[in-house]
């Protein structure tokens, strides 16, 4: 019967033909031990694909990650997180103060402008942090500014008349220059400048607009930081032509242009020109003080010549697209990038891999590795198999994955601190956490050595306050608050809670009674909201706990300070400005210090540190604003966590001594816990090393 | 017939607009925003983020937003909001990308489950039939992504050889037949873990389809004529049994658009499936919208193919 052959025979034969193709399939051994090419190739494993390999674009962490390979900025942190160059040789921070003179100087009166001026130039001449001192003449302007009265928009005309202006160019930022002047031109010289004086307005509008408006045309004093970049000399990008200042200043314009809809635009906010005197400098001039000017230059540098205005019309004309709308956002440059980083854009398989070739000519000496595959494996399980396998050589590898690996002589393991921290926050507004001492007893009620013990396996570290525990910004003499539930039931009964006979934790005959909420899908955050309310629970308080789906949790929660606490993380950068979390005027819906902290002796901290250019004064400031909020207690500050990483050991670092003969060095993380700041040189070997140290 | 293809048609238009609505309406509903929006990132401040919503077209009351986007949509200039990329042609390189692992699996799936549903029904009650029944109960009831780990660890631990993703990486040099063997390879192991679901149930049905037939009364006349068994059941209820699944064919079509999510994230295979959770999860409107959009023709057109193969194969029916 042929149907029944037929029907019973396909299958064999259809099993038959698909099997059969394992025999042609290079096992793990092959391309692994016997594969000279596997050792000058660094494969990661990431669990997401790249979106747009654009410095200015990139807003995921595997875009970043590439972007950080490919493109280079004008500097970046050394092991220690202090700046270095890279694209940039050296720079210098000066600032150009300049100030009205509005009335004459205490002790001047009745003197000649003339003689004003001599007078100004001696004077602050002599002092050592000026450099220069400029005068102008008073100046007429006329502007047009909109007015919005009752709902509705219309333009006045105003006529500014500007008094003398003295521009002194001091040779460090100093935010106290102009209180120092008071010194020389009498108290409250400068607060006492009334703008609408000066300002003439086309027609009538109330006393209180005409002074706003006035004060936002003109400013008795103004602070403009300078910073000089001098470029290398010789760098190239990959396709070979040079990194001059036009391409910077390039790369400043493509952010603020709001068709390119850049992430990065507030950081260059505070921008207000870029001068590019030759090829090898860049001056950036400031609006006001700003400190996390610098760090913000580390900013992978773009090609002119292929995204400029010419380049993208070309583009938009040989795709067939409208050249008005396309912006650098379209262009295919971001699935094809150039840079100038120590390596170079190959291929990218949407999903499944970008390939990386090292960059011969990079300026500091090319990497060891020839090329760089970035893997995308979306599962931690089929990651971890190739690991094994030794198809890929780094991955993300979780905490209990490490545990596994650390005593196979195969692999070296690293773990460090992690930029961030997890905390209970407080909603300030309503009872009881409107006490200080009623937040801290919450905290002193919570082990949170046990929580480090038993739900981390060890992979965290105790914080006590907002900033990154390995930067100097951290005060490691504060202490965290002890695990003390009878301390903590003391405090509650100085600030008039007490238990009851039932035990229940009362005032004005109420138990305290509160819901701790988090989002859900986290476990870690979800076992810590157990603890804590059973810590809690044990003091008499009546918890209820809630977890909450991310997107509602933000934005019918947080967002509309609906909650009353909260398991939240926050991932930080280096740089001290908490502003967004921390300053009392973002406590508005939408703001990012949800919980209401307002502290004036903070709040003046906070605006300081933003506006202090020197690092130890810094670091002074911020230890001040560490210790006030390690004192208000807005979050129980729980732990910052640590990462962890393994890597086969036969992978190395390998420098070149004088003669040009490799000497090998075993990879070891920076003071900081950075495993692989010195990337570019490692290389992977056929056999471990006997390492001679 | 062209009658009935003229309502047929009229009515899906109907339901598609319907369909379009709904979908909207609901990804709109759906709490969160495109992770360009993401309001608890400190780096974004309102403006920013008020400027991708201009943008995106997100400040504009829906019902603009729904014109804007199908009006994008069919004139094929929808891009994604998270790479810029024409979401038609994301969707065209994803599909062939799923493709083969649909076609394979589903050639899996229907090659072997009608041998073993047939056997079954015919050996009703031996062990065969047992075993059979106890697989399938088996396979229907195993979490796909746990049989699938098994699978993974089982052939890495004992061939040694990669299982996951499309192709084995960095062999672009080797010649072309190892080339195509090492896709073949890639596409066993995930198709026969995408086809096991598939052989269980199918494999039930032509047993239970086989049984009914076989209980009919030509069968027995069949048997009493003294017609050899083979020919019994592979002549005369086979081809009975048969009738209702020519209709699944039809049915299969939306088959081509889905795509697993499951097993595309364990073996990293760049499908479908992928991108469309990786849109969801990431508020890539444009792409879900697109997506859901296609597989709602796809499904309308797979219910007028099998009204047509069901008329065509069947001479009783007459539409």
């Amino acid at each position: 019967m042929l149907l029944r052959k037929i029907l019973l025979g396909a299958p064999v034969l259809v099993l038959g033909l698909l099997i059969q193709s394992v025999l042609w399939v290079p096992t793990y051994e092959e391309q692994t031990r016997g594969n000279p090419r596997r050792l000058v190739q660094f494969v990661t494993g990431s669990l997401g694909d790249a979106s747009l390999l654009n410095p200015i674009l990139a807003a995921d962490s595997a875009s970043s990650e590439l972007a950080g390979l490919i493109f280079e900025g004008l500097v970046d942190r050394d092991e220690e997180l202090r700046f270095r160059g890279r694209l940039a040789e050296r720079w210098e921070i000066e600032e150009e103060a300049s100030f009205l003179i509005h009335r004459p100087p205490k002790g001047c009166e009745g003197m000649s402008m003339e003689d004003l001026f001599q007078w100004l130039q001696e004077k602050l001449g002599s002092w050592p942090q000026v450099k220069r001192v400029e005068i102008s003449p008073g100046e007429e302007r006329r502007e047009t500014v909109e007015v919005s009265e009752a709902g509705t928009r219309r333009k006045v005309g105003v006529r500014i008349s500007i008094p003398p202006k003295v521009k002194v160019l001091l040779r460090e930022v100093d935010q106290d220059f102009f209180q120092k002047l008071e010194g020389l031109l009498g108290d409250g010289y400068f607060s006492s400048f009334a703008p609408e004086v000066h300002c003439e307005f086309s027609e009538k509008l109330d006393p209180a607009t005409q002074k706003r408006l006035a004060g936002e045309l003109i400013s008795a004093t103004e602070h403009h930081p300078i910073i000089t970049f001098h470029l290398r000399k010789g760098i190239m990008f990959h396709d070979g032509s040079p990194v001059t200042s036009k391409d910077v200043l390039f790369t400043y314009n493509a952010i603020m242009d709001p068709a390119n809809l850049s992430p990065r635009m507030p950081d260059f906010e505070p921008v207000l020109r870029i001068e590019t005197p030759d090829d090898l400098t860049v001056r950036v001039v400031y609006k006001r003080l700003y400190s996390p000017a610098l760090g913000t230059w580390s900013m992978g540098i773009l090609p002119q010549h292929l995204l400029n205005e010419e380049a993208l019309a070309r583009e938009a004309a040989q795709r067939g697209l409208d050249p008005k709308t396309f912006s650098i956002r379209q262009s295919g440059f971001n699935r094809r990038p150039v840079g100038c980083g120590p390596f170079k854009f190959h291929e990218w398989k949407s999903d499944q891999y970008v390939i990386l070739k090292r960059f011969d000519n990079y300026w500091e000496g090319p990497p060891n590795y020839e090329e760089y595959a970035f893997r995308i494996i979306p599962d931690l399980l089929t990651q971890e198999m190739e690991f094994y396998a030794g198809t890929i050589d780094s991955y993300a590898v979780q905490p209990h994955q490490v545990e596994r690996l650390k005593g196979d002589p195969r692999y070296q393991a690293f773990s460090g601190l992690s930029f961030g921290y997890t905390y209970i926050g407080y909603n300030m507004r309503r009872e009881p956490f409107r006490d200080s001492r009623v937040r801290k007893a919450l905290g002193m009620a919570i082990d949170v050595e046990k929580i480090l013990k038993y739900v981390l396996h060890g992979q965290g570290e105790r914080i006590t306050g907002p900033f990154p525990k390995q930067t100097d910004y951290y005060d490691h003499t504060i202490e965290p608050i002890p695990y003390d539930p009878r301390g903590a039931l003391k405090l509650l009964e100085e600030a008039g809670w007490k238990r009851d006979s039932l035990g229940k934790l009362v005032k004005n005959g109420q138990q305290m009674r509160f819901t701790l909420i988090t989002n859900s899908g986290n476990d870690i955050r979800k076992a810590i909201l157990a603890i804590a309310q059973d810590s809690w629970r044990q003091l008499g308080i009546d918890v209820r706990t809630d977890t909450v789906e991310w997107a509602v949790f933000i934005n019918e929660r947080i967002n509309k300070r609906d909650f009353d606490a909260v398991v939240l993380g926050w991932s930080m950068g280096i740089d001290p400005d908490l502003y967004q979390i921390w300053h009392s005027s973002q406590t508005g819906p939408n703001q990012l210090n949800f919980v209401g902290f307002q502290d004036p002796s903070a709040d003046e901290l906070i605006v300081r540190i933003r506006q202090e250019y020197d690092h130890e004064k810094q670091v002074d400031l911020c230890r001040r604003l560490h210790r006030i909020i390690a004192r208000e207690q807005p979050y129980t500050f729980l732990y910052v966590s640590k990462w962890t990483a393994v890597l086969d050991r036969r992978i190395v670092i390998m420098e070149r001594d004088a003669n040009g003969n490799p000497v090998y060095r075993r990879i070891t993380p920076t003071k900081t816990g950075n495993y692989a700041f010195h990337f570019n040189r490692w290389i992977k070997l056929p056999h471990v090393p006997v390492f001679s140290e | 017939m062209i009658s009935f293809l003229a309502r047929s048609i009229v009515q899906k238009l109907v339901t598609l607009f319907f369909v379009s609505i709904v979908s909207f309406a609901v990804v709109h509903m759906a709490p969160g925003e495109p992770s360009q929006v993401d309001p608890m990132n400190p780096k974004f401040t309102p403006e920013v983020v008020e400027r991708f919503r201009k943008a995106f077209h997100l400040d504009e009351p829906l019902h603009v937003q729904y014109l804007l986007f199908y009006g994008d949509l069919l004139r094929g200039k929808t891009v994604s909001w998270k790479d810029n990329q024409p979401v038609l042609a994301k969707i065209w390189e994803r599909f062939l990308n799923s493709l083969p692992l649909f076609l394979v699996g589903s050639l899996l799936t229907w090659t072997i489950s009608f041998p073993l549903g047939v056997q079954a029904a015919v050996k009703r009650g031996s062990l065969l039939d047992k075993t059979t029944t106890f697989t399938a109960y088996f396979f229907i009831s195993i979490p796909g992504f746990f049989f699938a780990y098994l699978l993974i660890v089982g052939v890495v631990e004992v061939l040694r050889v990669p299982v996951v993703g499309m192709e084995t990486f960095g062999l672009s040099q080797a010649p072309l037949t190892h080339r195509v063997m090492d896709r073949i390879w890639h596409l066993v192991i995930p198709s026969i873990l995408g086809a096991t679901v598939g052989v269980a149930e199918l494999s039930r049905y032509v047993r239970s389809q086989m049984l009914e037939v076989e209980s009919q009364d030509y069968i027995r006349t069949a048997r009493a004529k003294g017609l050899p068994q083979d020919m019994v059941h592979y002549k005369h209820a086979l081809r009975n049994a048969l009738l209702p699944f020519v209709t699944m064919f039809g049915l299969m079509i939306p088959g081509l658009i889905g795509g697993s999510v499951i097993i595309e994230s364990i073996f990293s295979w760049p499908g479908m499936g992928r991108m469309a959770y990786e849109a969801i999860m990431a508020r890539d409107y444009p792409v879900i919208l697109t997506l859901n959009f296609l597989s709602a023709v796809l499904v309308l057109v797979g219910t007028l193919v099998s009204d047509i193969l069901y008329m065509l194969v069947d001479p009783r029916i007459r539409l």
